[in-house]
């Protein structure tokens, strides 16, 4: 028996997908969500003033040998502003520590004033501060940064919210509600519906072969799709 | 003209045309996202992390700061260890230069010294180092001038190391290569292979929501009762055995 080309390519493009017909759709939905709102506004780079380098003064500033000797097993310090003022921020094998420019005596951790006075001066917009929480677990939106840090919840329809390291005061991340938006469209577009990390798991792996099929399929369908017109003669 | 009427038809029109003009890059986005799902993200890798094994820095004295700035207003001071020898990376408005925090001397990022940072990453044997005046695809996301070490290992792996500070920035192996194409063909951005922001994508994006947004509707228009006539043979027999 001849085989019917367009009947089987045609029952297979359907049935491929009636199984991945919701995914291509979410596919499709949440990748133009991704494409069309710019990366850097998911990023928030619109919420946060840019630094400005700033020259130092430095003659004023104490010798490094100081902070080195005072934090053993310290791996770099790195001269930095903490609101203004000339500090040494030292990475150690417990976290980043500051020490006072000037004196090298070691700052203690941010207090929530001082934390909330640096977030203002970080965010760009007006509005008010909503709340200031030491969080010593990570929430979903920041798995990948390990605790404690300080967010910041600014008003806003987008609620932009910053998190601040409390040793040190610096921006460790920013998010809002496009931010959040966008996460939850690439856990629907990797199909990771946990971590929203892993583009590797077999549910995609499967899902996007499946599409594969399917669109090779309906790719198939068109050679039929346009038939030529046969003109008869009057 | 005929009147359009929101039928079946219209729909199945719809999905026919767009799927004939957008059809190719519906294909290779289902292609490329397939070959990403593929490919072990961990051996594909270059996302962040990784940073240089860092020793800790030695006591004792080190070069004078005031003696740092050359002219030039100095933006920003950093002391680090860059093979067991503590240096200083001084920032201006002109760049960033490497002094030696011992001695107080500019140091020169030479290709040794490149190599020896790369082979902190990497024990496989050199094949070859380069420097490069300005970033390529594999070092994309970095800035300013490099060297570039290719290692003879099975991945062909690539290392990127700044000829400003030495710092290590980026491993590219045939993986991420493989992946880099596949990524390039899903983002439509073939010639920096790093937007998925551009007029192009966005307009193809539109239209592919039209082929899956009719494809999803003919779906219920698809399939009739007969099509699940499978499913209702086998249970009567099913039935029938346990009366």
């Amino acid at each position: 028996m001849a085989i019917r080309w367009p009947l089987v390519v045609r029952r297979t493009h359907k049935w491929l997908a009636l199984v991945v017909g919701v995914q291509a759709l979410l596919w499709t939905l949440t990748g133009f969500y991704m494409v069309a709102v710019h990366i850097d506004i998911i990023h928030g780079d619109h919420l946060v003033q840019s630094p400005v380098a700033r020259p130092f003064d430095l003659g004023g500033v104490v010798a490094p040998s100081e902070v080195v000797a005072a934090v053993p097993g310290v791996s770099e310090i790195r001269l930095q502003r903490l609101l203004g003022r000339p500090v040494w921020r030292a990475e150690t094998p417990d976290g980043p520590r500051l020490f006072d420019a000037a004196t090298a005596a070691p700052l203690p951790a941010l207090t929530e004033a001082q934390i909330r006075e640096a977030a203002r001066h970080i965010y760009t917009g007006d509005g008010r501060i909503v709340s200031a929480r030491l969080l010593t677990r990570a929430p979903q939106e920041m798995q990948s940064r390990k605790p404690p840090y300080w967010q910041v919840e600014f008003e806003g329809w987008n609620r932009p919210t910053l998190y601040l390291s409390p040793a040190t005061g610096e921006l460790i991340s920013r998010r809002h509600a496009l931010w959040r938006v966008f996460d939850f469209a690439w856990m629907l577009h990797i199909m990771d519906y946990d971590e929203r990390t892993d583009v590797n798991n077999p549910l995609l792996r499967v899902a996007t072969w499946s599409a594969f099929a399917m669109a090779l399929t309906g790719a198939w369908l068109l050679i039929w799709s346009f038939p030529r017109r046969k003109r008869k003669k009057a | 003209m005929k009147k359009l009427r929101l039928s079946p038809l219209l729909f199945r029109r719809i999905h026919k045309w767009v799927g004939l003009i957008l059809g190719l890059q519906f294909l290779l986005w289902a292609l490329s996202g397939s070959v990403m799902a593929l490919l072990d993200k961990d051996k594909v890798g270059g996302h962040g992390g990784g940073m240089s094994h860092s020793h800790p820095l030695p006591g004792g004295a080190y070069a004078s700061l005031a003696a740092l700035p050359r002219g030039e207003p100095v933006t920003g001071v950093v002391l680090r260890d860059l093979g067991a020898r503590p240096v200083y990376e001084v920032h201006s408005a002109k760049g960033t230069r490497l002094v030696d925090a011992t001695t107080g001397e500019d140091i020169r990022v030479d290709q040794d010294m490149a190599r020896d940072v790369a082979a902190m990453m990497n024990e496989a044997p050199v094949r070859k180092i380069s420097v490069i005046a300005r970033p390529n695809l594999e070092s994309r996301d970095f800035e300013g001038a490099m060297w570039r070490i290719d290692f003879a290992d099975a991945e062909n792996s690539s290392a990127y190391v700044s000829l400003d500070t030495a710092r290590f920035l980026v491993m590219r192996g045939d993986t991420w290569r493989t992946w880099d194409f596949f990524w390039m063909l899903h983002n439509m951005d073939y010639l920096n292979r790093k937007s998925f922001n551009h007029p192009l994508i966005i307009l193809v994006g539109f239209g592919a929501l039209w082929l899956s947004g009719t494809g999803f509707y003919l779906l219920f228009k698809s399939f009739g009762r007969a099509d699940f006539r499978w499913l209702r043979r086998r249970r009567p027999v099913a039935v029938r055995r346990m009366t």
